[in-house]
């Protein structure tokens, strides 16, 4: 997938293009206001990543010029600011999802991967990673043709696992992405571990091979070995 | 007391003083001019009298006066001296007795002293000094009549604009970006009042504007270190050179960073709650909330081996969706947090209250439970739910309690009060 990167933040940036680029990604970044719209305005992107405070004008701004330019972009609000009015006015202006700062890198890769899917396949949303077929839309998992019955939580793991794949991601990412970042979790995640354990046992009963492993302890990494 | 009435009160009290000093002034000064003239004309006689008698003789005949009486009277044994004093006497005209002025003096009659007393009628002066008092007395008490009625209708009117400006005012929210409408006036005052406000107003939405703005930068500013902190170590994460060690170090930043975000959110939101911020009131079916955040927090109490026992009745709320949210993530994840392996959590709703029970650690009664940055020593949280819960009780005017019994902790929140 294509995507650009809107950020002032040099060092968050490169964390981000480091993140995302590979698997056949194509990562482009703007760092200001100006920049920024030359890119949005001349290429097409899978998903824009924006930041709302940017040097030369507000991130919004950007939205709704795109808007006038009526392109089919995803758009994922990454702000600092936690405030409702702009999460409402953001997503009013045709943004397709908002992210607090500061965030884990998963649970955006996660997010991009969630907008991109949906703008790009049109309801048919089905992610293909050897013989594990995901289908998002209609929440089936098939191992090798034969279906297999997930759990919800066990299901958004999965989903979450093949939008991060050959990356480590952590406990703490995991539960907020499953159980939402409002619930003070406290600092113990060992809950997790359940979940995660059920999930590669089924996956291992329908004759997948053994994509998950534990990464000292903070968290995992799903992919080939 | 309101103003128009102090000033009607003070206005009617001076105004009746006044009148009554004024009032016995008058009479005194009219009856005495009335008794000057009364006296000057009795004098008149006496001096026709002496004349009379110096040229004719005589003493002039008593009939032949018309308005006064006279009468001669022998000097028995001393003369008297001559005054004026007030008496009544027989008014053989009217046929009546009269109160009258009497002048008692002696004409000098042949060498002789005779005693003549010239008495004339009080009635007309006294019927003159009653008519000027009752005339004074009708035309204050209608001018008093007419200025608490003036005091009534025109004060009223005048003070309207006051009135409506401080309505404006006690409806002004700073939160809400609107101005306090100017009231159309003529009258000085008010418009300097008007402008006051307004440049009152515009100043407080000024100040909160440029806090508002100050703690979204600095907001902003702190988010964004953090950020830059937490992608930092996921990145460092993927390059997966560590040893088990360094892998703890790791996730001991981890978690740092987390609660550090985790405590500037709760503050922002204890600021926003407090400010009334939270814009997103509604009808909420308090019991399917319940029962959702329930089945979220089943790992947890999965993982402490807590028994939960649940009795929810049916109950409509009138509030944020988002706080609702956060009370009872708070109150529920304080339950599991206190509790003792194998515990209990029982979750009571009612149409009046919710009460959510735990066994714990039979702790000390804390009275600053609900303050911000109060925890018990062993406790792994900031502090700061309890003091978010309170507020956000608060903000919807529930009423929150904690009490302890036995090893429960109970806390109840009562819908109506």
């Amino acid at each position: 997938m294509k995507i650009l990167v809107i950020e002032d933040e040099q060092a968050l940036l490169e964390s981000i293009l480091t993140y995302f680029t590979g698997e056949g990604n194509i990562c482009e970044s703007a760092s200001d206001f100006n920049a920024a719209y030359e890119k949005i305005s001349m290429y097409n992107y899978d998903c824009i990543l924006l930041d709302l405070g940017l040097p030369g004008g507000e991130g919004l701004e950007l939205l709704t010029r795109l808007k006038q330019l009526k392109k089919r972009d995803g758009v994922l609000i990454i702000s600092a600011r936690h405030s409702l009015d702009d999460k409402l006015g953001g997503l009013d202006l045709g943004a397709d999802d908002y992210l607090v700062k500061p965030f884990h890198l998963s649970e955006l890769k996660a997010r991009v991967s969630a907008i991109v899917r949906r703008k790009n396949f049109d309801g048919d949303n089905v992610i293909v990673f050897n013989e594990i077929n995901v289908d998002v839309f209609a929440m089936k998992t098939t191992i090798n043709g034969s279906q297999v019955v997930l759990t919800k939580k066990e299901f958004d793991l999965l989903v979450y696992f093949l939008s991060n794949k050959n990356k480590v991601v952590t406990k703490n990412a995991m539960a907020e992405h499953l159980w939402g970042d409002e619930m003070d979790l406290s600092d113990d995640f060992d809950f997790i571990y359940t979940h995660v354990k059920n999930l590669r046992k089924k996956m291992l009963e329908a004759g997948a091979a053994d994509y998950l492993r534990s990464v000292y302890g903070i968290g995992y990494k799903f992919g080939a070995i | 007391m309101k103003l128009s009435n102090r000033y009607n009160k003070v206005n009617i009290y001076t105004s009746l003083i006044v009148l009554i000093i004024t009032g016995v002034i008058y009479y005194v000064v009219i009856h005495f001019i009335l008794t000057e003239k009364l006296d000057r004309d009795l004098a008149v006689e006496e001096n026709e009298i002496r004349q009379y008698t110096a040229t004719y003789h005589r003493l002039p005949l008593p009939a032949s006066y018309l308005d006064q009486q006279i009468s001669y009277e022998e000097v028995k044994e001393k003369a008297p001296e001559r005054e004026f004093v007030y008496t009544t006497y027989y008014n053989a005209k009217e046929n009546e007795t009269e109160p009258g002025r009497r002048l008692i003096t002696t004409v000098n009659l042949n060498g002789k002293t005779v005693i003549v007393n010239i008495t004339k009628s009080r009635v007309e002066s006294e019927d003159l000094v009653r008519i000027i008092l009752f005339i004074t007395l009708a035309v204050t008490i209608i001018l008093l009549l007419s200025l608490l009625l003036i005091n009534r209708l025109v004060l009223n009117r005048l003070w309207k604009p006051f009135y409506s400006i401080l309505s404006r005012m006690k409806a002004f929210e700073v939160t809400r970006m609107e101005n306090i409408e100017e009231e159309p006036t003529t009258i000085d005052e008010f418009n300097e009042l008007n402008r006051s406000v307004n440049a009152m107003a515009e100043k407080v939405r000024k100040d909160y504007k440029e806090l508002k703005s100050f703690t979204d930068n600095a907001s902003h500013e702190m988010m964004t270190p953090l950020a830059v902190i937490n992608s930092k170590l996921d990145s460092l994460l993927q390059t997966e050179s560590f040893t088990e060690q360094q892998g703890a170090l790791l996730e001991d930043i981890y978690h740092a960073t987390g609660r550090l975000s985790r405590l500037h959110q709760s503050l922002l939101l204890l600021a926003k709650i407090e400010n009334n911020l939270i814009p997103d009131y509604q009808d909420i079916d308090f019991k399917e909330m319940v029962q959702s955040k329930i089945r979220q927090f089943q790992e947890l109490f999965e993982r402490d081996n807590l028994v939960l026992k649940e009795n929810l009745e049916a109950v409509e709320l009138k509030m944020s969706r988002y706080l609702g949210d956060i009370l009872l993530n708070n109150l529920l994840s304080n339950a599991v947090r206190h509790n003792v392996n194998g515990g209990q959590i029982n979750v009571k709703l009612t149409s009046t209250r919710l009460t959510i029970a735990n066994t714990g650690k039979n702790t000390m009664q804390n009275p600053r439970i609900f303050d911000r940055f109060s925890k018990s020593a062993e406790s792994e949280g900031m502090g700061l739910g309890l003091a978010i819960t309170k507020q956000i009780c608060n903000l919807y005017a529930f009423d929150i309690q904690y009490e302890q019994v036995a090893d429960k902790h109970i806390f109840t929140i009562n819908f109506n009060s």
